[in-house]
């Protein structure tokens, strides 16, 4: 499938029948530093992320959720190939993407395409735009990357017409200004515009709008998702608010991805997700959404034995979740739940989802 | 500037049997010798036990006002008018007419405060007991006591005592962090606590949780707390109290939820409707147009006028005073029974108060 650029020239593909990115039993495990004296001793393995599969099609839209170091940002930079993984495989559009960096095999898409059709925004605008440059230069950039045979006047309109498009006028004005001029929403939207003029099959949004005011965050969603239309982009919304990513994931017709301690343990429809949890976490998040009804305002105990998340060095056996779970039982520590239910749609990974499992036979877990 | 006071500088607040125990009147702060305000003659009072969530957007002044009611300004800026503090013996001091001296002691023993970004409250060389200790210490209180009641803070706060107070910071979580501060806070037994932005920078999880921490401590030892945020529904879980502050004044100030389910400024519908939230259908989430203004070009006339829907002449002109529009309720808007009406919420309120009726659209 071939479509057309910014420029109106046709992106380059691979195989059609394939996903966009395809990950394949990824697994990303870092080793801690260690002390001198340390040194002859097995070094301590943080596993950020734990053997996940998963695809991302064209134009799709998957949120990830979690608590802070559950593995959602490895995960997302591991699918936009920033990452590597330590196990597993990692393909665009069929092409190993290490494997094409490191020239093995029969390399179908050259690395720089690759990852110049994948693309990031960060949490923190502010640090990720050159500060020493105006917005019009930092925004050439890419365009001179893509197309070195554009002349100056006509990446000039570019900028200026992407720079409308994306709500902030006069261009010609916010085009001369340097990054510490700008607002926080202004710089991530020129953070946007730049991932855009890449021409990207895929924008991973890390955190994207949780540095913004609540009141902002719709408005950039709203306009992430619009120009998803205009650009034909998938995206990847990373974000620790289950109402953003529902928001996000709904209007954007995709899925939310529930992360806990490196697993995604909880994958399907927006709506169906939150109505009708398959996983005790998925609930956990749940209640920690604020709720402006007011019979439910209050905040009330926490669904959790714990509120601490677990050191992801040595996660818990069995689930992971067994040890915060308000639901675990015996049989919880022991074996680990896989994700179930209908592929590509609606799956969780909880013994509590199967009837006969021996889980409803087993103890509950003491403390 | 009209004046948002009546004539004796107080408002109809309820006073409850206890009465106030802060009171700012007219607070004014201001910069380049008093050509750019940041704080627009605000006032409130805050009742002994009770808990007031100050709301505003960034740059909407919100920490100026948790700064003002410690005289704690930073340099230059110039504060001006009333912080009365009523203490439980009945005396009353002026904030502002304290000396260095009084000022030291008045903000850890009787008003503590805790900001946002533990990381940088704590110092990264001293383990968290050390700082213990040493607050203990610089307000001559026995250090074998507070140490006792340190104690009893973390585990309170869900924390393993010995392991926290042996740790330094950096050996812990941002949430063990922050609650570890919030026990800091705490240890010299202060009345109040004044709260900017708390639980920022933690997942929603961790700042639920503390949230859910605060409430039992603020009934364990009889705390008053002022609780500024952005996130109006994180703070309405929390809240006996809600005051919203628009371009470095307050708005709108009412019972929480009178506040959620019959604020009568625009901008408060405004900032309930563009909150994301589980249950609102999303079709009707919109974020509020137009940008809030700089503190040098506060428009004259109602400030929130140029982004709002219903504003006429009258609100381009003549900056409004507050309408008593309810309980304890009180809206700074010219058209706040028009609001009511016009500006539907999307979100089921489900309580007293919660008429949001009206079948027209607001924007």
């Amino acid at each position: 499938m071939s479509r057309p650029d910014a420029f109106g020239s046709a992106a380059p593909s691979g195989r059609d029948d394939e996903p966009l990115v395809s990950l394949d039993g990824v697994e990303v495990h870092f080793e801690k530093e260690q002390g001198l004296f340390e040194f002859f001793e097995e070094p301590d393995t943080v596993r950020a992320v734990d053997g996940i599969s998963l695809d991302i099609e064209e134009n799709d839209v998957l949120a990830l959720v979690g608590e802070s170091g559950c593995g959602k940002s490895t995960l997302g930079k591991t699918t936009i190939g920033l990452q590597r993984p330590t196990g597993g495989s990692v393909r665009y559009r069929g092409q190993d993407i290490w494997a094409a960096k490191d020239g093995v095999g029969d390399v179908e898409i050259p690395f720089d395409e690759i990852r110049s059709s994948l693309q990031i925004i960060h949490q923190d605008p502010g640090s990720s735009l050159n500060p020493n440059q105006k917005i019009v230069e930092i925004l050439s950039q890419p365009i001179k990357l893509t197309h070195p045979n554009v002349g100056l006047n006509e990446r000039r309109e570019r900028i200026y017409s992407l720079l409308e498009r994306v709500g902030m006028n006069p261009a010609a004005d916010f085009a001369d200004r340097y990054p510490h001029q700008l607002s926080g929403g202004e710089k991530q939207r020129v953070a946007l515009s730049r991932a855009l003029l890449m021409n990207p099959d895929l924008i991973l949004a890390d955190e994207a709008i949780s540095a913004l005011d609540v009141s902002l965050r719709v408005e950039m969603m709203d306009l992430m998702l619009d120009l998803q239309d205009d650009f034909d982009t998938s995206f990847v919304f990373i974000s620790h608010d289950l109402s953003n990513a529902r928001y996000f994931a709904e209007h954007g017709d995709g899925r939310v991805g529930v992360m806990y301690l490196g697993e995604i343990v909880e994958v399907g429809p927006a709506e169906e997700l939150i109505e009708d949890p398959g996983h005790p976490y998925t609930n956990v998040l749940r209640w920690a959404t604020p709720n402006l009804a007011l019979d439910a305002a209050g905040a009330g105990e926490p669904p959790v034995r714990k509120i601490d998340v677990p050191d992801p060095v040595n996660p818990p056996s069995g689930c992971r979740f067994h040890t915060r779970c308000p639901e675990a039982r015996d049989v919880c520590r022991e074996e680990t739940p896989e994700l179930r239910g209908e592929p590509g749609g609606h799956q969780s990974a909880c013994f509590r989802n199967e009837p006969d499992h021996k889980y409803w036979d087993s103890q509950p877990v003491e403390d | 500037m009209a004046s948002h006071t009546t004539a004796d500088g107080r408002y109809d607040d309820p006073t409850g049997e206890s009465g106030p125990i802060i009171e700012m009147n007219n607070a004014k702060v201001t910069y380049d010798g008093g050509e750019t305000f940041v704080l627009d003659d605000v006032s409130l009072s805050v009742e002994r036990n009770e808990v007031v969530g100050v709301v505003g957007e960034s740059g909407s002044g919100k920490s100026m006002l948790a700064s003002a009611m410690l005289d704690a300004i930073p340099d230059p800026g110039q504060l001006s008018g009333e912080v009365l503090y009523h203490r439980p013996d009945g005396t009353t001091v002026d904030v502002l007419e304290l000396s260095d001296e009084e000022l030291r002691q008045f903000r850890w023993e009787e008003v503590a405060m805790v900001f946002q970004g533990a990381m940088s409250s704590f110092n990264p060389t001293m383990k968290i007991g050390g700082h213990f200790e040493e607050t203990l210490k610089a307000h001559d209180a026995r250090v074998p006591e507070g140490m006792e009641f340190a104690r009893e803070l973390l585990s309170d706060l869900y924390l393993d005592p010995e392991r926290i107070l042996d740790s330094y910071p950096h050996e812990l979580s941002g949430g063990m962090t922050q609650r570890a501060l919030i026990a800091l806070s705490l240890v010299l037994e202060p009345d109040v606590l004044v709260m900017d932005e708390p639980t920022a920078a933690l997942d929603l999880l961790m700042q639920r949780s503390i949230l859910t921490l605060l409430e039992e401590l603020q009934q364990k030892y009889d705390l008053t707390m002022v609780f500024i945020t952005h996130d109006l529904p994180l703070v309405a879980a929390l809240a006996d109290r809600m005051a919203v502050m628009y371009a470095f004044d307050l708005i709108e100030v009412a019972p929480r939820d009178q506040l959620i389910g019959n604020s009568g400024h625009p901008y408060t519908r405004a900032l309930l409707n563009s909150t994301p939230n589980l249950d609102a259908p999303l079709s009707e989430m919109r974020p509020i147009e137009g940008q809030s203004p700089a503190p040098v070009n506060v428009p004259a006339g109602c400030s929130y006028a140029p982004r709002c829907p219903l504003a006429t002449d009258e609100c381009r002109e003549v900056d409004p005073d507050f309408y008593k529009t309810g309980d304890g309720h009180r809206t700074a808007c010219h058209r706040w029974e028009e609001a009511r009406e016009r500006i539907t919420l999307n979100f089921e309120t489900a309580g007293d108060g919660a008429g949001s009726g009206g079948s027209e659209g607001g924007s």
